[in-house]
């Protein structure tokens, strides 16, 4: 029942601010800076409430090297 | 034998890849459901032509007259630009769905000229416009017209008037399996000097961005080969390849990755992105291509200004030699442009020729000899390579089957087994570049006129473990794999070994039996999924048939209750009779397969008899209208035939099969069994024909109708007030044009007419009609099915055809006159004039048009102009396999001989070539 507690991996993009933006499974919210390996550099980030992430497929992780 | 079957054979036995490169590139990508991750499964909006040009692509690629490996590793495509155009020219424009007054449609001419089966020699034709491509004109203008009007096309824009084009004839030739010529002339057919920007274009299809584990490709510029440019391709599967540009180019580089600032707003991480191409030639930008002259995406640049009449080719060659090797071959260095291209690109057009010519009946004249051959071609073209892993596609989205947090996925959750990636033949590679399973039994029809080894592959592909459900159910189409269409691959499978057997001389009876074993996992599926009631009558739902019904057939009935389907029940029929023909073939040689036989036997009278029982009064059969309907049964237990005179109703009469009494021969048990059977159940033949009543050459008939109901339905069906048109039989009579059918339910009327043009309703996209347009499959079927009575009744049944006239035919030559109307669709008339191009005299007239033919998918009751998809060989590339029966066919061969038409066909060889040419 562990399963039950995980979030699935998201992508979303912030279009407020043009930076890519990760769901982990831990339901956590990352901010990716436009830098060379951006999953190391990740910056929590904090939905606004009346912003809206527009979601982008999963299968872009790899293209922004995410260990996930 | 000839060259190119020697190729086929060399394929065939895996001797020589010879179908490793081909048509393989689909030429639309964007808007398919694949692509789409949307939350609602709007595929059409949410990968758009717009951002093709700059989004990589998860699932495939597209391109202008492309090839690409049987993987699609690497894809070979056109890309251009006139001066003028917004864009670069990359891939063909085309409204989406929604945009369109009658769905989907591609708005751009291009044509398939030619193809070998083995594509060692293909023709390919784009009509390039010389002013800018009028995108947002055909877009708003067709956004104003309504479902009653005429489609807007690219005619009509005024983009070719004066003939400001150019026509682009792109020519691909195989000097050996791993090198490809490639030739592209290109006309300026317009009154003035334009300019054009051509970019032969090479690239990766992207796998490296969605996996770990992909290694990532390369592309870039090496050592000139005697002056021409060279690209060479490393991939780890694919080794090396050269690309070679003859004269003088410009080789570009870039990426074909995502330019996420243009599609996301995202910082790119790398400047050369997919689009670059498009930048650097539209808008000049010189340094949007890689100067270290590496990428996944490269493309020869080659500017011309061609005067009026002006033509200029450009040749290029994809190749696994390498540089080096043209110095050290004899000592001459003829260089990849050398005499050896000419000899071998010469060579491989004589030998297209010499197939054709061998294929193509004698009786055809040089205009049939052209429609046949560019049918063929067509069918060739439509190859692509459909790559669709559903699980991962559900995992991307959020929606893996297995992980309890997931989103409901809009569509295909239940076929997560699914794995394609495979070439399959496709409907039309811009409307319909997805594999339909119903269309593909009818493409082997046409394809095994050319290649019989790969008409087999794809039947069997579609019961491969990859494909089929667990439960069964062969998949429908990719916008829901769940729904249901004719079972119709029994037919094609037992057409397709008997058409090699009397070809060869002997069946391929390993394959005949793996097949057969999965389609009885088909056939268990519809039994216990579809007979609602175990009485033996089908549903199925729209079953192919879109918008035939007064409701929609797959959609909860306003009345509540359901349908028992006339043309369920016959198609199920129809499978019996193909499933004892397969047992009947195996049991000949393995008695095990003796108790298949009797059980689809019995089964076919179970399913036969019921179409004319059930219900009583309130069967399918209507006796007062000689003619069969669906049957609404209402949750109040009342029920009543929907009297809508369509397809539906022809169809019982398309489940007739003939038999030479072979098993029976051979195993006098089962006869014993049989007759026991038909003894202790009387009732099962009391309506139908009696299956044990010998006709013509002591031949048994298993038929829903008898000789009464057959002939009333033909009645109906050779008036030319009702099916029969002048270009084939209709799906809908036009007796429903004066008298319309209407049902109220639910406070609501439904209403069918007459319908011979496109469709007026939204339902089923709006795009197909099946409520009096003429559609090709069918029509081959009812003319199978009278070759079948033929066989059995033989010259003593005559009918008046058409109806009315005065005029008496035996089945035989009803069968030849609907395919001599049908076939007069695409033939010049006394005037001159095509009747699929109906009033668009560009294409009547100008000799430049007037002879490429184009394969519409269905075409109009009365006149016989084509509508909907118009590249759909696809199924309406049976009409080669038609043109071919009847000319190759006499009566008296029908009548005497059995299988006498598999063994008169085309000249496939029969046994291996000798060792040298």
């Amino acid at each position: 029942m562990l399963e039950l507690s995980k979030a699935t991996l998201a992508i979303f993009v912030d279009r407020s601010s043009n930076r890519w933006i990760v769901r982990d499974t831990d339901g956590s919210f990352w901010l990716l800076p436009p830098v060379a390996e951006p999953w190391q550099h990740r910056e929590a980030y904090q939905p606004a409430e009346d912003g809206e992430l527009e979601p982008v497929p999963a299968h872009y992780k790899y293209l922004l090297g995410l260990p996930l | 034998m000839n060259a190119e079957q020697r190729r086929l054979w060399e394929a065939c036995e895996q001797s020589a890849l010879w179908r490793q490169w081909g048509p393989y590139l689909s030429e639309r990508q964007w808007g398919t459901v694949r692509e789409d991750y949307s939350e609602g499964g709007d595929a059409w909006n949410y990968f758009t032509h717009d951002q093709a040009r700059s989004r990589a692509y998860r699932w495939g690629e597209d391109g202008l007259g492309g090839i690409s490996d049987d993987r699609q590793r690497l894809c070979f495509a056109l890309a251009l630009w006139n001066g003028q155009d917004p864009i670069l020219k990359e891939r063909l424009f085309g409204l989406t769905n929604c945009e369109s007054n009658h769905g989907e449609d591609v708005k751009e001419y291009y044509f398939y000229l030619d193809s070998t089966p083995t594509h060692s020699y293909m023709k390919y034709l784009y009509k390039y416009p010389q002013a800018a491509f009028p995108y947002a004109q055909l877009v708003e203008t067709s956004r104003g017209r309504g479902r009653q009007e005429f489609e807007y096309e690219l005619l009509d824009t005024g983009v070719f008037n004066d003939n400001r084009y150019f026509d682009m004839f792109v020519e691909y030739a195989k000097a050996s399996p791993q090198d490809v010529l490639i030739q592209i002339t290109v006309h300026n057919r317009g009154p003035d000097a334009a300019e054009l920007h051509l970019l032969p274009t090479l690239w990766f299809r992207n796998q490296w961005s969605w996996h770990t584990e992909a290694d990532r490709p390369q592309l870039e510029q090496v050592d000139a080969a005697a002056g021409a440019p060279v690209v060479r391709a490393t991939e780890p599967q694919l080794g090396a390849r050269y690309l070679y540009c003859d004269g003088d180019a410009t080789l570009l580089f870039t990426e074909n990755e995502t330019n996420t600032e243009r599609i996301f707003g995202v910082p790119n991480r790398t400047p050369y992105v997919k689009d670059s191409f498009h930048e650097y030639v539209v808008h000049g930008r010189r340094d949007a291509v890689n100067p270290a002259h590496r990428g996944t995406k490269a493309a020869a640049h080659y500017q011309f200004m061609l005067q009026p009449g002006e033509s200029r080719a450009v040749r290029l060659r994809l190749t696994d030699v390498a540089p080096d090797a043209w110095a050290r071959g004899n000592g001459q260095s003829p260089g990849p442009f050398g005499a050896n291209f000419e000899e071998a690109y010469q060579a491989r057009l004589r030998e297209a020729d010499e197939f054709y010519a061998e294929l193509t009946p004698k009786s055809l004249d040089s205009d049939a000899a052209n429609v046949f051959r560019q049918a063929l071609a067509g069918m060739m073209w439509s190859k692509q390579f459909y790559h669709y892993d559903v699980d991962k596609w559900l995992e991307e989205r959020g929606s893996d089957p297995f992980k309890p947090t997931r989103k409901a996925a809009p569509r295909n959750d239940h076929w997560h087994h699914m794995y394609n990636g495979d070439v399959i033949s496709m409907p039309d590679k811009w409307e319909y570049p997805w594999y339909a399973a119903w269309d593909l039994a009818f493409h082997v029809l046409a394809l095994t006129l050319v290649d019989p080894d790969f008409g087999k592959q794809q039947l069997k592909l579609m019961l491969r473990e990859r494909y089929l459900h667990p439960n069964g159910q062969i998949p429908a189409y990719e916008w829901n794999f769940g729904d249901v269409n004719p079972p119709v691959h029994a037919w094609a499978t037992i057409f397709t070994y008997r058409l090699e057997r009397g070809l060869t001389g002997e069946g391929d009876n390993e394959w005949l039996k793996s097949v057969f074993q999965k389609l009885l996992l088909n056939f268990t599926w519809w039994v216990n999924r579809k007979d609602r009631s175990g009485r033996n009558v089908f549903e199925g739902g729209f079953l192919g048939l879109d918008n035939i019904g007064v409701f929609d057939r797959s959609a909860p009935l306003p009345t509540g209750g359901y349908l028992e389907q006339a043309d369920g029940t016959a198609w199920m029929a129809l499978f019996c009779q193909n499933m004892l023909e397969i047992a009947g073939v195996l049991a000949m040689t393995d008695p095990d397969y003796e108790d298949m036989a009797l059980k689809f036997v019995e089964h076919f009278l179970w399913i036969a008899s019921a179409m004319g029982h059930v219900g009583q009064d309130n069967g399918m059969w209507d006796e007062e209208d000689g003619f069969y309907y669906d049957v609404l049964r209402l949750p109040n237990g009342d029920s009543q035939r929907l009297k809508v005179r369509s397809m539906v109703g022809l169809l019982p009469l398309c489940a007739a099969t003939t038999f030479e009494g072979e098993l029976l021969r051979r195993s006098p048990e089962i006869g014993e069994r049989l007759r026991w059977f038909l003894k202790s159940r009387p009732e099962l033949t009391a309506a139908i024909h009696d299956p044990m009543k010998q006709g013509v050459m002591g031949r048994r008939l298993a038929s829903i109708l008898d000789e009464t109901r057959l002939r009333r339905v033909l009645a109906k069906m050779l008036d030319e007030n009702e099916f029969l048109s002048p270009y084939g039989l209709r799906s809908m009579s036009r007796y429903h044009e004066q008298h319309p059918y209407v049902i109220h339910a639910g406070g609501q009327e439904y209403r069918v007419s007459y319908l011979p043009a496109e469709s007026d309703t939204g339902m089923f996209g709006g795009n197909s009609n099946w409520r009096g347009p003429i559609w090709m499959p069918v029509n081959a079927l009812v003319i199978r099915a009278l070759l079948q009575y033929y066989a059995y009744y033989g010259d003593n049944f005559q009918v008046e055809c058409p109806t009315g006239s005065g005029r008496m035919m035996n089945l035989y030559q009803v069968a030849e006159e609907i395919g001599r109307r049908l076939t007069s669709i695409f033939l010049r008339n006394a005037g001159g004039d095509r009747p699929v191009y109906g009033g668009a005299r560009k294409f009547q007239d100008d000799p430049h048009w007037r002879d490429c033919v184009l394969f519409y998918e269905y075409f109009h009751g009365d006149n016989g102009a084509g509508l909907g998809a118009s590249h759909q060989t696809g199924w309406t590339g049976i009409i080669a396999r038609i043109m071919h029966l009847f000319a190759t066919m006499t009566q008296e061969k029908a009548r005497e001989e059995r299988g006498a038409y598999f063994r008169a066909g085309s000249e496939i060889p029969v046994e291996a070539p000798a060792a040298t040419s």
